[in-house]
């Protein structure tokens, strides 16, 4: 287990070096940051005093080794264009975005693994064909669409919720958490909604896929015949026997959802740290975008070490070496 | 219902006369707007930079020594009156009374300060045309410009002052999320990409603002902007979405307000012997050809197909509110569409059969900008000119066109002069290269000519504002009868508000609730 561990970590470090390289790399093609600082008809001193002020004065090397000395010292660098520390920028909207993605992602689980499990069971039933469907539906619709229909329907033409932005929030160990209050919920529910619809149709499709799988196995029909009841063959004979492959998908979507909501976020101005990414990519503003996707490589590392420590609770047989 | 109710409650406690009182005072203090812009600021400290939502909080926060009124007029802000004495040397005279936020009273110290800071901040152009700054007491300053400059209090409305005790104690990170300034409104609250609170400071110099409570919402996605209004979940929304026009407009209880901006979208054209993108001979060195290309753009036609009606073809390089208009003077009149005398004219100079070049456009800078280019390419095939499209994002563009042009022949950009007055633009755009320090820097399409480039001298060496009127005047004759530049349209700005909001949209943009009212 320790030297599991160690070697994540080594992994885990070669990982975060590789993404700041590259972003590096990449960020020396898309546009010269400091057109986007000074107006357009600065003069040549001008542009030369905001190069040195935000430290692009120097050779694309240099600025490299400075970088990753002050990232030892804990320091990630300002933003080009908010002047501020790139790691705050980033993690005073983190909270938002974990916030919408845990409320999406536990709507996906709460729906899509009982259907999953009953048309797996029932796949010629009439039902389960319908839940097909839908699911299929879920997978297609394009996330942007579903947010703009949900918000015509629901705030413009009903009232029952609000369009956009995230309501009142309640402080809770120094974070704004906006599940603590009733209009936070009430602000939550369409953009969590819209977020998880397609997380939900291809869990729903791997829990069904799984479940025909195992449904054929002998241990199944030995369990049947031992006496268990329908529902325990299924949930603990069954589901659990096709989890692990359902498990790997839940884990990458939502490392996925958590680094990409952008969309949903702009859609419902939903205060997160997508829309950041997105806006920095458009501002050539480098710091913040080689911190965002280390953070980012860092989310998947740890989701990926979670999902590994999982798959040896559902299933014995593996271990951690 | 709700009204009924309400004016049913009024009637009833109409008898209960010091009732009514009490309940319409209470109500007054009351006032509060809710504002959906297009993107949260990125900045609060006037220093660190500059975009149109932050531009929109500084003057809330802060002051000017010179205001820009809702119609461009220049007047008294920070400093009650100015005067010249002699050619390069200004007095200013500043309010008495004035308190920053914090208390601290505003005092010709701070003014220094703001002015130097400036120059050593990211923004020095803010202070460009300033060459000393000096306290003569503590309510006058003077300030000398490098050469005679009519237009310095122009300048000076872009220029807000900070408090010199607080913001050195604060730093320049801090300042970005504690500003502190003489203006209407204390910030309350910021909560990055949710909201933006400011209460009213109600010992302003002014007076105490009527709206108590401004909140601003960041709501980037234009559908989701008109939602929020029409749900009524704020009162105001910045850029109504073209096509939400008419929706807005057929609800009963709302209002759709438009006004021309400042923003001039123009086509610079190369008049080098030799252009990047066309091969031999550059043929718009002929000013019958650049004559031809303006003949053939039809700009009513883009503004009805592209802009949806919504922009306004522009006549000279600035409005006719600015310094250097000549009335009377129309380019649409002066160069009719017209396929015919365009084709003649490309004839005449030899280019019958026409030639390619590229043009060099944004996608995510202007109302429609990628459509525009579409339609100017089918346009210009007209006349035999065929038109590649070079279309890319504003964080490459400003980059790939910036002067010396290396790799462009023809641009799609825009251009704006809040500060009034055309001296700045004809200094930038049509001075001729690399001649004097600071003039030329924009040209990207390297034109050259000697005379407008003497009559921007002289208007840069004058200190009337007559006098400079005149000569810059004489420079938009020059270019109109030139053209190095075709100037294509004004966009539109277009708000939406629910009604009982009164709202007069700035030619600078600059929503201020100071200047708003509610019902």
């Amino acid at each position: 287990m320790l030297g599991y561990l160690l070697k994540r970590l080594i992994q885990m470090t070669l990982v975060l070096w590789v993404v700041s390289v590259i972003v590096f790399m990449m960020m020396s093609f898309t546009g010269d940051p400091v057109f986007m600082v000074v107006p357009i008809d600065a003069t040549d001193a001008e542009i030369a005093q905001a190069r040195r002020l935000l430290g692009l004065d120097q050779s694309i090397l240099v600025q490299y080794w400075k970088f990753l000395t002050n990232l030892l010292q804990g320091d990630f660098g300002y933003s080009y264009v908010f002047r501020q520390p790139a790691m705050t920028l980033i993690l005073e909207r983190m909270p938002a975005t974990v916030e919408m993605v845990l409320v999406a992602m536990v709507l996906a689980i709460v729906v899509a693994i009982p259907l999953g499990v009953y048309s797996g069971a029932n796949h010629n039933g009439r039902m389960s064909r319908t839940i097909m469907a839908g699911s299929l539906l879920g997978i297609s619709l394009p996330g942007f669409w579903v947010g703009m229909v949900l918000i015509y329907v629901f705030a413009v033409s009903w009232g029952i919720f609000p369009s956009s932005g995230r309501g009142d929030t309640a402080e809770f160990l120094g974070l704004r958490i906006s599940l603590l209050t009733w209009d936070g919920w009430h602000h939550i529910i369409l953009p969590a909604v819209t977020l998880s619809l397609g997380t939900m149709a291809i869990l729903l499709r791997m829990t069904r896929a799984g479940m025909m799988e195992v449904g054929r196995q002998d241990f199944m029909k030995f369990a049947r015949a031992k006496g268990a009841t329908r529902r325990d063959v299924l949930y603990k004979h069954g589901l659990k026997n096709a989890l692990i492959p359902v498990v790997t998908i839940f884990g990458l979507q939502l490392g996925d959802l958590i680094a990409f909501a952008t969309i949903t976020e702009t859609i419902f101005s939903w205060p997160g740290m997508g829309k950041l990414l997105i806006d920095s990519i458009y501002r050539a503003d480098r710091p913040v975008i080689v911190v965002y996707l280390m953070l980012v490589a860092l989310i998947f590392v740890v989701i990926n070490f979670l999902v590994d420590i999982v798959y040896t609770l559902i299933d014995p047989r593996i271990t951690l070496k | 219902m709700k009204y009924l109710s309400n004016s049913a409650f009024r009637a009833g406690a109409l008898g209960l006369a010091i009732m009514a009182t009490a309940a319409s005072s209470a109500f007054a203090q009351d006032k509060s707007v809710m504002i959906g812009l297009t993107s949260d600021p990125s900045h609060l400290y006037p220093l660190a930079g500059e975009e149109l939502s932050s531009n929109i909080m500084f003057y809330h926060l802060y002051d000017p020594l010179v205001k820009r009124t809702a119609q461009l007029d220049f007047v008294p802000g920070l400093a009650v009156s100015w005067e010249t004495v002699g050619d390069t040397t200004w007095r200013f005279k500043l309010r008495e009374g004035v308190t920053f936020h914090n208390g601290n009273s505003f005092t010709a110290s701070d003014v220094v300060y703001t002015i130097n800071k400036a120059k050593d901040s990211i923004r020095p152009n803010l202070v460009a045309n300033i060459a000393t700054v000096t306290a003569i007491d503590d309510h006058t300053v003077e300030i000398t410009t490098p050469k005679p400059y009519a237009v310095l209090p122009n300048d000076l409305a872009e220029l807000l002052i900070l408090d010199e005790e607080y913001t050195t104690e604060t730093g320049d990170v801090q300042m970005d999320l504690k500003p502190m300034g003489t203006g209407p409104y204390m910030l309350e609250e910021w909560i990055k990409e949710e909201r933006l609170v400011l209460k009213a400071f109600d010992a302003y110099w002014a007076g105490a603002p009527k709206i108590k409570k401004v909140t601003f919402r960041p709501i980037t996605n234009p559908a989701t902007r008109t939602a929020a209004l029409l749900t009524g979940e704020v009162d105001v929304i910045q850029d109504l979405a073209v096509r939400d026009v008419q929706r807005v407009k057929s609800e009963g209880g709302f209002q759709v307000i438009t006004r021309p901006s400042l923003l001039n979208v123009v086509l610079a054209m190369d008049t080098r012997a030799v252009s990047p993108t066309i091969e031999g001979d550059n043929p718009m060195t002929d000013q019958r050809v650049r004559e031809a290309i303006a003949r053939a753009i039809d700009t009513d036609a883009i503004n009805k197909v592209v802009m949806n009606g919504l922009a306004t073809p522009s006549d000279q390089f600035v409005p006719a509110s600015h310094i250097g208009y000549v009335d009377g003077m129309n380019f649409r009149e002066m160069y009719p569409v017209d396929i015919e005398k365009a084709k003649a004219l490309m004839a005449d100079a030899g280019h019958a059969d026409g030639f390619t070049m590229t043009l060099d456009a944004t996608n995510n800078r202007y109302v429609n900008d990628a459509q525009i280019a579409q339609a100017l390419a089918s346009m210009l095939a007209k006349i035999n000119i065929d038109l590649k499209l070079n279309i890319m994002p504003k964080s490459n563009f400003w980059g790939y066109i910036r002067v010396p042009t290396a790799k462009s022949s023809f641009i799609m950009s825009g251009w704006d002069v809040p500060a009034g007055d055309a001296g700045s633009m004809y200094g930038s755009l049509f001075y001729t290269r690399d001649k004097k320090d600071g003039y030329g820097q924009v040209n990207r399409g390297s034109y050259s000519n000697p005379k407008v480039d003497a009559l921007v001298d002289k208007a840069d060496a004058t200190p009337s504002i007559e006098e400079r009127d005149q000569y810059l005047q004489e420079a938009t004759k020059l270019l109109l009868a030139d053209i190095p530049m075709i100037p294509v349209h004004y966009e539109q700005d277009i708000y939406a508000a629910r009604k009982g909001v009164m709202l007069e949209p700035r030619v600078d943009k600059f929503i201020w609730a100071f200047d708003m009212d509610v019902k």
